[in-house]
């Protein structure tokens, strides 16, 4: 549970509702702090990508762009980003403030 | 100002839905049906598979199929266009759905995870396939603390594999491509990928398949085939012939269980960099490698970097050169240098007690310095990025900093990697480089490159990098890769794995007795070609 404490405390969130992945279990459904944190967020502001966090996207746009890709970023498919996800996680970065920490021209 | 910025980066537009328009133009599934294919056929196959995985899960116009369309790759005919994409939870399904496929004549192209990136990503070879998304089968199995072992599925990424080594506080390390947090250890090794550990040789570390047969049988190679076996993933050769290779950047079967050795970790992990300031330094710096790697005093794979690639994972090259001029080695060498970086930057790593490391360390430096090259170490380099990605990948570590590259030219998204295997000699690398520089400079594009150092081979790593929203340029592109393909051939230099694009054309190249060979067993284990045609041009 190291890594998911350490998201939550990045986030300064009381508790996450994240259960980790078990042996012989199907990963489960990540919330979007997650999800940003073990796919997005190694691109956007690490200079790879541009930031998106703090810019309230449109949720549409955002969902259109994961699904598609743009240019060098790769599409996400519905099974490495479910449906589910995705919805919770445009919302979530749609209305998440910038962090300081996040950079990229 | 947010929308001026998003467009400045050039990766996501004013926009979006404009965006996912254009794509969807770009896209351009003319919904070519596989040959001997009928609508009617694809239809059948279309509806049969929803009732084996549920509509949610089948994917049949061309709209819903695009995220399995993205490539980066050149595709200026639009040949690697799936028809449709099929996404199964169990092994059960995958049976089914490999019995549709032979009912209807309906190829299906599996993947594990999809992110072959610069290799064709989740796209097949030919028109008219069905993707296998086996991304939804993602249970890690078991993992041996003891032993050092982990049985898998194909949608298990290395993500997920990590965060469960730490969550449970497994002493073991994953061995990633530098793409790992979205790519999978059965997708990369089946395609006979490399990382940075010492256990950077996949297939090497390989142990143990479930395979479902083009008759939709379930094979277990190795021990696997042993009722109540305890050492399916500690023993790799079983009896008889050994046929995990067959697996591998084939189409023969749909693995669906896969078992690998992990590393212990290490008491003492110590990243080294070595700077050198010529291009001209390619021989010595492999001459001086090849001896500490043939011994395994330096047991990972090196990446040895050129300038032009490190740069272009974090800067554009309008930064170094206007645009519209050459990549002169002045100007990369000025830049390079204002990043702590030379011409060609060599990392490898030294993994072991204090002990073992404190004894090794100073042979290699002699050896390295006498090679004319600076030795680095994090004492020297701090946190620069460079050093920071190599040191977090040759421990096995996750970052996708190196997608960077992929806007190195104007709008970007084109990338075609052509990977050329040489002999771990010096005079081999320096042809190789010289003549790739040629043909490049030839079509216009940056030599961006690479050699990965493994135990007694070079792979030559070459990123050709272009702007695919140009469609003249991804057109050179195309032209470009072929010309290297062609040209590297005539000198018995082939490439150790290829893209979509280029699979038939690297085939004819390994010879019409291999050819035969591929086709014979192809024709014996999967009569009505279902499974992933033109996959390593095996049709
Ligand atoms: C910037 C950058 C850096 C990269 N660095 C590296 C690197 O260091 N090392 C490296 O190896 N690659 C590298 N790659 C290439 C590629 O992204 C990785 O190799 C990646 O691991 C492959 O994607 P994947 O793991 O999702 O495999 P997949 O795309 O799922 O699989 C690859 C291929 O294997 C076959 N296959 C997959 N699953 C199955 C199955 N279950 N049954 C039968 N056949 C199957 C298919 O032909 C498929 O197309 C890099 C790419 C980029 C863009």
């Amino acid at each position: 549970m190291k890594v998911m404490i350490s998201i939550a405390a990045g986030l300064g969130l009381a508790s996450a509702a994240y259960a980790a992945q078990k042996l012989g279990e199907y990963q489960p459904e990540r919330p979007p702090e997650v999800t940003y944190a073990k796919v997005c967020g190694y691109c956007h502001g690490k200079n790879v990508g541009p930031i998106i966090l703090g810019r309230k996207l449109d949720t549409d746009m955002i969902k259109a762009v994961t699904r598609h890709g743009r240019n060098g970023m790769p599409a996400f498919r519905p099974t490495e980003v479910t449906n589910a996800e995705l919805d919770a996680l445009a919302v979530w970065i749609s209305k998440s403030p910038a962090r300081t920490e996040e950079h990229g021209k | 100002m947010s929308e001026f910025e998003l467009n400045r980066r050039g990766l996501i537009g004013a926009s979006v839905l404009g965006a996912a328009m254009v794509g969807l133009a770009s896209c351009d599934n003319k919904g070519t049906l596989a040959p001997g294919v009928s609508k009617a056929d694809f239809a059948g196959a279309i509806k049969a598979m929803r009732s084996v995985v549920g509509d949610e899960w089948v994917f049949g116009d061309p709209e819903a199929v695009m995220p399995w369309g993205k490539v980066y790759v050149p595709d200026p005919n639009g040949r690697h266009v799936p028809l449709g994409a099929v996404c199964p939870r169990t092994v059960e399904e995958v049976q089914e759905i490999v019995r549709i496929a032979n009912k209807y004549k309906q190829p299906i192209w599996p993947i594990s995870t999809g992110k072959n990136m610069g290799y064709g990503m989740a796209a097949p070879a030919t028109p008219g396939q069905i993707v296998l998304d086996l991304k939804r089968m993602n249970r890690i199995l078991e993992v041996d603390a003891d032993l050092g072992t982990c049985l898998i599925e194909p949608g298990v990424t290395y993500q997920q594999l990590k965060d469960y080594l730490d969550d449970n506080n497994i002493p073991l390390w994953i061995d990633v491509p530098t793409v790992g947090p979205i790519a999978s250890p059965v997708g990369n090794t089946l395609d006979r990928g490399v990382g940075y550990t010492p256990y950077g040789e996949h297939f090497t570390f390989q142990c143990g398949m479930e395979v479902v047969l083009p008759n939709a049988e379930i094979l277990r190679t190795g021990m696997g085939s042993i009722e109540g076996s305890t050492a399916w993933q500690a023993f790799k050769w079983g009896y008889g012939p050994y046929v995990d290779g067959l697996f591998t950047q084939s189409n023969f079967g749909i693995v669906t269980k896969m078992g690998m050795w992990l590393m212990p970790r290490p008491p003492v992990y110590k990243p080294f960099m070595i700077r050198h300031d010529n291009m001209a330094d390619v021989p010595k710096i492999i001459e001086a490698m090849r001896p500490l790697r043939v011994s395994s005093l330096v047991a990972n794979c090196n990446l040895m970097m050129s300038a032009s690639y490190q740069l272009a994972m974090f800067k554009r090259r309008n930064e170094i050169v206007p645009d519209g001029q050459p990549l002169d080695d002045a100007s990369v060498k000025k830049a390079a240098k204002a990043n702590g970086l030379g011409m060609w930057n060599t990392y490898f790593a030294l993994y072991g007690t204090e002990q073992t490391v404190a004894a090794i360390e100073p042979i290699i430096r002699a050896q390295l310095t006498a090679s004319g090259g600076e030795v680095l170490t994090a004492a020297e380099m701090g946190d620069n990025p460079w050093f920071h990605h190599h040191a977090t990948l040759m421990e096995g570590g996750l970052n996708l900093d190196e997608i960077g590259l992929l806007r190195w030219r104007g709008a970007g998204g084109g990338l075609a990697w052509f990977a050329p295997v040489a002999a771990a000699k010096g005079a081999e690398a320096e042809g190789q480089t010289k003549l790739a520089r040629e043909i490049l400079d030839k079509h216009g594009f940056d030599y961006t490159a690479a050699y990965a150092i493994g135990w007694r081979d070079l792979h030559h790593i070459i990123a050709l990098l272009y702007d695919k929203s140009d469609p003249e340029q991804e057109k050179k592109a195309d032209a470009c890769y072929q010309d290297l393909v062609t040209t590297f051939g005539k000198k018995g230099w082939a490439s150790y794995r290829t893209g979509v694009n280029s699979m038939e054309l690297v085939a004819q190249q390994y010879g019409q007795t291999n050819r035969d060979f591929n086709k014979l067993l192809k024709n014996a284990i999967d009569p009505n070609g279902v499974i992933a045609p033109g996959k390593s041009g095996i049709a």
